[in-house]
């Protein structure tokens, strides 16, 4: 064969040049990976929330490289953007994170799903987690399914109260308790906002307390503390088996508390029936708010003028934290949330990913969290029980008492179930406790037409009757399992 | 060897050629064809065919059983679908006349040689140039109750303002939501008018004004008919554009209170993003899809039944 070059056209050098260039970057390409692939050893993607834990965790991040030699490659998204992008790397089935920010509520989808792996190999190979210094209610609400542990807990939330002492002090209201008590009940707190209806402190007008009104999830996660108090569950039988999803919203139990939901929305700033998470709390932080309860987080994050701003407000050394109220004749039920770690099963660098998460999760790492000075100290979302008893941690959040006492009377499986379905509900329910705030529709009406709905959205998510097999998830059971694998 | 290859090569060279020729059109549209193919048929074909199956991620990974019209039913009997149907539609409508009238207005204005105009039409383009989501966030400052400059401006002027803030009330979130929309918009329909404008002869203008033509003979006789097409083309468009709003109504309201402004595209990204319906959402996709066509359709057979389109 010749290769006359003499007639080759400028078009056809062009084509060759061209095929030459295109082989030449695919065979760069072919021979890139490999290089890579030994130093992608070395490295671990984490993909987090930018929640408030993100930016301390963030600033540890040089120390785990030092430590291990990994290197760790950290990204953040909003909640939302998170979901869906791991939604949809694992439908592709692409390895798009080493470690992956899970929420509670995604927990079992996820793991049913086989998206992410069971830690319990790991953790039972593991001499040196401590898995026992884990606050068992927290691991078994958000960390726990089908008894795998699924994800470790890197900030963990429960719910209390903040109020403003200097305005208590002022008007002669007794400051309510750092301890439950039979005495501090949801009438009392209601009582003790009533008194500071029409009141003005420091020349502005006061508003007794601040709610999120926002559909679906923010109004669910303050409401569903309410709710839970009162002793009000949402399927028939869950999380004890056999599981039935029957919804049971036409219960006593609903109706009393949105009935007091909408006392407190009387009580508070007519907007706030737009207001999402971070609003109800940077409200408290403006000055005009008595007392509100919220996520723990918001214990430091009042601190801050506005939202993880780092700039004071005005109430930063003006307000204190209490107890969760209680329902009479109720026993106690604490809402439960926050974030966690998790390894995809899609990963190939599983090893790195249970070091990284090992290590965030760690009591020295969470203390160091917790010790960072930007943005007025901002992390005690400690899932840890040794971490509430350390001194040096203590004189940075003085809270800290309070915050152990409702995290170990917590629930998170009841109070915002983490069945698979569970965003579909969450939707009517929001809506229609949006509807209630403002309208004037019976509550008992509302609910019954909701319990309707859900009832067709969980049939319609073949739930009802529910398909697949049970599993009898107790927090008894989840000692257990914590026990077992810590002493493996 | 050498000889016998060129030989064929000028034998094969004109055949090539008169293919090429025949078939030039094709070709050239070709990979048009292939990327509309790729981008739009294949996932409207992949969402037709999702629709029919009870296929929800928080359940599981893959489709679990076919169920024919079910999800179909299911979306139409939706709590919130009429609600957001008529949200839709109000916003659609509202938008995009007012969105055409003010642009069109701003365009005859740009027209006069008035000192500055150049800075202006550069000024105009940039409200469009943010990302909604952007948008949703700055007005939702801009609507804030406690201080906020829109809610201000309204209670210097004397207006009622809800004492839920202009966002959390039902009686004013969706035209809060409308007025975003026209604030973006608005200057991408005067730009658009603006050029087509100008490609009207003077010659014509000239004459109408020698016939003594008022200005407004001249707007609705001679000018508004030469750039009809252009106009049509962009209520369209526009039209579809707001038809599937959601990022604003995220940021700002997230469909509340109630469902006074939950829409379509609201709706589509709930089952979608927050609830992994797939099935569901792609029945709902799909009574999108069709909606928008019969209404485009109508519009299109109406403004253009006496020309060639």
């Amino acid at each position: 064969m010749t290769f006359d070059i003499g007639n080759m056209s400028r078009r056809n050098m062009l084509k060759s040049a061209s095929v030459a260039a295109l082989l030449a970057s695919s065979a760069g390409a072919l021979v890139a990976p490999r290089r890579a692939g030994a130093e992608d050893a070395k490295t671990v993607r984490v993909l987090s929330v930018e929640d408030p834990f993100f930016f301390s965790m963030k600033a540890m991040i040089p120390e785990f490289e030092k430590e291990t030699g990994i290197k760790v490659e950290l990204e953040s998204l909003s909640y939302d953007a998170l979901q869906t992008r791991l939604v949809s790397a694992f439908v592709a089935k692409t390895s798009d994170a080493d470690v992956i920010a899970v929420d509670q509520m995604w927990l079992g989808q996820y793991l049913d799903n086989g998206w992410i792996i069971s830690l319990n190999d790991y953790i039972a190979k593991d001499s040196d987690i401590d898995l026992a210094d884990f606050i068992p209610e927290v691991l078994y609400s958000s960390n726990m399914w089908r008894g795998q542990i699924a994800t470790l807990p890197v900030a963990a939330y429960a719910q209390g109260v903040m109020y403003r002492k200097d305005i208590f002090d002022s008007f002669g209201i007794a400051a309510p308790p750092t301890k439950a008590s039979e005495d501090w009940t949801w009438t009392k707190y209601v009582e003790t906002l009533k008194s500071l209806e029409g009141k003005s402190f420091g020349g502005k007008p006061l508003f007794p307390t601040v709610i999120c009104g926002s559909q679906p999830s923010p109004i669910t996660h303050m409401f569903t503390q309410l709710s839970a108090s009162h002793g009000a569950n949402w399927f028939k039988s869950f999380p004890g088996a056999p599981w039935d999803f029957s919804p049971q919203l036409t219960g006593p139990a609903w109706a009393k508390s949105v009935e007091l939901y909408r006392q407190l929305y009387k009580l508070s700033p007519p907007e706030a029936i737009n207001y999402v998470w971070f609003d109800a709390g940077t409200r408290f932080a403006k000055g005009d708010i008595g007392m509100f309860y919220w996520w723990t987080p918001y214990f430091y994050l009042v601190k801050n003028n506005g939202y993880m701003t780092g700039k004071k407000s005005d109430v930063m050394d003006k307000y204190a934290t209490a107890a969760l109220p209680k329902a009479d004749g109720v026993a106690q039920t604490v809402s439960l949330g926050g974030w966690s770690l998790g390894v995809p099963s899609s990963s190939d660098r599983q090893d790195n990913g249970y070091a990284f998460i090992k290590w965030a999760t760690s009591k020295a790492t969470q203390k160091k969290m917790a010790e960072w000075p930007d943005l007025n100290f901002q992390f005690s979302d400690f899932a840890r029980k040794s971490l509430y008893e350390d001194a040096d941690v203590k004189a940075i959040y003085p809270y800290l008492d309070v915050q152990y006492d409702m995290m170990k009377q917590g629930n998170g499986k009841i109070t915002r179930p983490p069945v698979p379905g569970y965003t579909a509900v969450e939707s009517v329910l929001g809506l229609t406790l949006n509807q209630l705030l403002t309208g004037s529709e019976d509550p008992k009406t509302a609910l019954e037409r909701t319990n309707s709905l859900f009832e067709s959205i969980l049939k319609g998510n073949l739930m009802i009757p529910y398909q697949k097999e049970s599993f009898a998830d107790t927090l008894d059971g989840a000692k257990a399992l914590i026990g077992t694998l810590g002493k493996a | 060897m050498h000889a016998t290859t060129i030989r064929s090569q000028r034998a094969l060279a004109p055949v090539r050629r008169g293919f090429v020729r025949r078939n030039l059109p094709y070709l050239l549209i070709a990979p048009s064809v292939i990327m509309l193919l790729a981008l739009i048929a294949y996932p409207l074909l992949f969402a037709l065919r999702s629709s029919f199956y009870f296929w929800n991620l928080q359940v599981g990974p893959e489709p679990m059983a076919f169920v024919g019209l079910d999800n179909y039913v299911q979306a139409l009997n939706a709590f919130d679908f009429r609600a957001a149907l008529t949200n839709t539609l109000i916003l659609s409508v509202l938008g995009t006349a007012i969105e055409f009238g003010l642009g069109l207005t701003i365009a005859l204005v740009l027209l006069k040689a008035l000192p500055g105009m150049n800075v202006v039409r550069a000024l105009l383009i940039l409200p469009t140039t943010i990302a909604p989501i952007v948008v949703g966030f700055l007005f939702r400052y801009l609507y804030d109750p406690g201080g906020g400059l829109l809610t201000w401006v309204l209670q210097s002027l004397w207006l009622p303002v809800p004492a839920e803030g202009i966002l959390g009330s039902p009686t004013t979130a969706l035209a809060a939501i409308l007025f975003v929309d026209i604030w973006q918009w608005t200057p991408f329909f005067a730009i658009v008018l603006y050029a087509s404008l100008l490609s009207v002869p003077d010659e014509i203008i000239e004459a109408a004004r020698l016939d003594r033509a008022s200005a407004w003979t001249i707007l609705m006789r001679i000018k508004l008919p030469l750039i009809r097409r252009t106009a049509t083309i962009i209520v369209m468009l526009r039209f579809m554009q707001i038809f599937n709003t959601f990022d604003t109504v995220l940021v700002l309201t997230r469909g509340g209170p109630g469902t006074s402004t939950r829409t379509l595209g609201y709706s589509l990204y709930e089952q979608g993003l927050v609830n992994f319906n797939v099935g569901l959402v792609s029945a709902q996709t799909w009574i999108t899809v069709l909606i928008v066509n019969i209404i485009v359709a109508l519009y299109v057979f109406f403004a253009f039944r006496n020309e060639e389109w």
